[in-house]
């Protein structure tokens, strides 16, 4: 099949995060949001569950598994009889993990209504526009809901989820988030109860004697944290607290690795080199250097003739260009604009 | 060692800190003194800038880094061979009178005059370029007139991102309308075998020699194809040497700072189009090979024409800039009076850049 996209980046071996094996439940007595899913009225034909997380802070999948991979799929047979009769389910699973696929190519024989899928875990191939695109081959618009076109995409931690709470009606009311980063002394994976606020989630984790900001579902198109007492709730993916690298470095070229995941820009804004760093990058073969000479001409308007609207906001152009030009951010004002 | 070079890194760093709120605190200074002080910080520190929207991290490729991929380079490619067959008095003079021209003077009081708050990298690269190509007995006095003058054209343009055209280039276009003979004399026989201290210092005696481009201009003679890649024949001072051009060259292209398909249009196309040459009028065009391995053109492909701002930003239009660049380049050296092409090819196709742009953005995106 043909590749739906071009380059992407593989981020887990440039940034590799470690987490541990154990899974640390934080203790929250106030007020917590119960268990919730919200079933789509419109019929589902597909589901995609992806266990190939493309991200290195993402919550790696076997703390969903934990060495008992039938059971998760007996749990996915489960939920998908019972709410979603009619539909086919696709695992998404890393190629590297043979043993993975082993597994589950073991248990699909006898089942026919799932099907295995393997993928490169390259950023951002999990992307929804991408997933859909690769797997089904079907092209859908980004921020488009996948539910539209029958297709839901089911985070493995829902399928435990709606199985503990709608059909075994047990309790379920945590959820795993892993923390990671340059501000914290360790990275962990934390159970914690939505509700339960941010701050009180790291106050034992971070480091104090530096500056460092905190961000929500990863560091590429995520958001910042600027309240630490906003709360967590059932749609949040990861925490990353990074060190915040607002002074001065000696021979920058020489402490890289230092310099690595902080909010260090790396370098100073300049201006658009034509390096072709950015549309090289471009999982979606773009050219993101023609929105940024619009903005700079002062002609946003004319973005949109340049297939801005294919753009799935992942960010690595800003991550890759090395003038430092803010792309994702001139990509979504020029989208914005009516 | 490692201990004591992070000890003096903390030493500077508290100096260079201290000399910044020194002059922050006193308006006087910062008038004259505050851009001269960022631009040579920003030579020797990162910035203090933190990501402010999405993405929160960056890669660590800056612009800093990009040229100095460029200069390391360079220096491997033709600085080190060239003090080899030309000696070392011949070559490091007239780098430093480059720099100190080009950067030092010109660029130090462009970035005072102009209030620009660094000095840009690019000039390294653009002082570089200067004594490359120009003969190796060319004066002193001629290469400060040179980087001088592609210093100021380029920061007149408004220094990188803003070229128009390669500066370098600019520089030695100007030099070959003011000075036509000093420019085209001096080609000094290199010296090879065995390197003995004198000649590692001062080179051989000079016997002056025509280019191999010339002397087939007027003779029709070719010289080795050996000779030639290894550098053992006339020609301006840092593109002698091809085989460690290409070598670095390649190297820049994997690197990505240069970006390959320009030398392999440029070349290539220089060779399919000399090839057709010699089958039309026969012996009167030079052959394809000997095309390729001679005067700037290995230099100019892997380093001149992928000077990136001045190329196209689509990559099929860098494909047509490569092979534009080969057609003039050849159909000068064959059909006119002027040995070499590769300045106007290179100077041309800058220009015709901007519209081979803009047609490939309309028929790409056209709906
Ligand atoms: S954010 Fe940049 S790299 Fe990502 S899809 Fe959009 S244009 Fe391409
Ligand atoms: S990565 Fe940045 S500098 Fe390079 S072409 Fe794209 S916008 Fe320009």
């Amino acid at each position: 099949m043909k590749k739906a996209y071009k380059k992407g980046f593989n981020l887990i071996e440039t940034y590799p995060v470690k987490f541990p094996e154990t899974v640390i439940l934080v203790k929250y007595d106030g007020p917590v949001d119960n268990f919730s899913f919200s079933f789509p009225d419109k019929k589902v034909e597909h589901i995609i569950v992806n266990l190939c997380p493309t991200e290195p802070w993402a919550l790696p999948n076997r703390v969903i598994l934990r060495n008992a991979t039938h059971d998760f799929l007996d749990k996915l047979e489960a939920v998908r009889t019972e709410y979603f009769p009619d539909s086919h389910c696709h695992v998404v699973v890393d190629h590297l993990e043979s043993n993975l696929v082993n597994e589950l190519t073991q248990f699909k024989t006898q089942k026919d209504w799932l099907s295995i899928h393997t993928m490169e875990a390259v950023y951002p191939y999990d992307a929804p526009v991408l997933i859909v695109k690769n797997i089904l081959g079907l092209d859908i618009a980004f921020g488009q809901n996948t539910i539209e076109d029958g297709i839901l995409i089911l985070d493995p931690q829902n399928v435990t989820g709606i199985f503990e709470y709608y059909i075994k009606e047990t309790e379920f009311n945590t959820r795993l988030i892993p923390i990671s980063g340059t501000g914290l002394k360790d990275n962990k994976i934390l159970k914690v109860k939505p509700g339960t606020p941010i701050k009180s989630m790291l106050e034992l984790y971070v480091r104090t004697d530096i500056k460092y900001r905190v961000f929500l579902d990863g560091l590429l198109n995520g958001t910042e944290v600027k309240d630490l007492t906003q709360k967590i709730d059932w749609s949040t993916k990861n925490i990353i607290v990074i060190e915040e690298r607002d002074y001065k470095t000696p021979f920058p070229y020489l402490n890289v690795n230092e310099l690595l995941f902080t909010t260090s820009l790396m370098g100073e804004l300049r201006r658009c080199v034509y390096c072709n760093f950015c549309d090289d990058i471009c999982p979606v073969n773009l050219e993101p250097a023609l929105y940024w000479h619009c903005y700079d001409r002062g002609e946003k308007h004319k973005a949109r003739t340049y297939a801005l609207e294919k753009c799935i906001e992942c960010g690595l152009c800003s991550f890759s260009c090395p003038s430092k030009l803010e792309l994702l951010q001139v990509i979504r004002e020029c989208k914005s604009l009516k | 060692m490692k201990k004591t070079f992070k000890n003096i890194e903390t030493i500077l760093n508290k100096s260079l800190n201290s000399i910044e709120t020194f002059i922050q605190s006193h308006p006087k200074v910062n008038f004259l003194f505050g851009a001269l002080f960022e631009a040579t910080d920003g030579l020797i520190r990162s910035t203090k800038n933190t990501a402010k929207n999405p993405p929160f991290i960056r890669s660590s490729m800056d612009v800093k880094q990009y040229m100095g991929g460029i200069l390391a380079a360079l220096f491997f490619g033709w600085v080190l061979p060239a003090i080899y067959f030309y000696g070392f008095m011949c070559v490091v003079p007239k780098l430093i009178v480059s720099f100190v021209v080009g950067v030092f003077v010109v660029d130090l009081i462009w970035v005072i005059l102009a209030r620009e708050e660094r000095i840009n990298e690019g000039g390294f690269v653009t002082c570089l370029f200067i004594p490359a190509f120009l003969p190796p007995q060319a004066p002193l006095w001629l290469i400060g007139v040179g980087a001088g003058i592609s210093i100021l054209f380029r920061n007149i343009l408004g220094g990188v991102g803003h070229n128009l055209v390669n500066p370098a280039l600019f520089g030695r276009l100007m030099l070959t309308i003011c000075f036509p003979t000093m420019v085209v004399s001096g080609w000094q026989e290199p010296s090879i075998g065995i390197p003995t201290i004198k000649s590692l210092m001062y080179g051989v005696d000079a016997v002056t020699h025509a280019t191999p481009l010339i002397a087939f201009k007027e003779t029709g003679e070719t010289a080795s194809f050996f000779s030639l890649m290894f550098g053992a024949n006339t020609g301006s001072l840092g593109e002698t040497c091809r085989i460690t051009l290409i070598i670095t060259g390649i190297w820049l292209c994997v690197k990505r700072i240069a970006n390959w398909r320009i030398p392999v249009a440029y070349l290539g196309s220089v060779f399919v189009i000399s090839i057709i040459f010699s089958l039309m009028v026969g012996k009167t065009a030079a052959p394809p090979i000997f095309q390729l391995l001679s005067g700037g053109l290995i230099f100019a492909a892997f380093f001149m024409a992928t000077d990136p701002i001045t190329t196209t930003y689509s990559q099929a239009g860098k494909w047509i800039f490569g092979i534009g660049c080969g057609l003039i380049t050849v159909v000068i050296r064959n059909f006119t009076s002027i040995p070499e092409g590769i300045m106007y090819a290179i100077l041309l196709m800058n220009l015709l850049s901007v519209p081979i742009q803009s047609i490939i953005q309309k028929i790409k995106y056209r709906t």
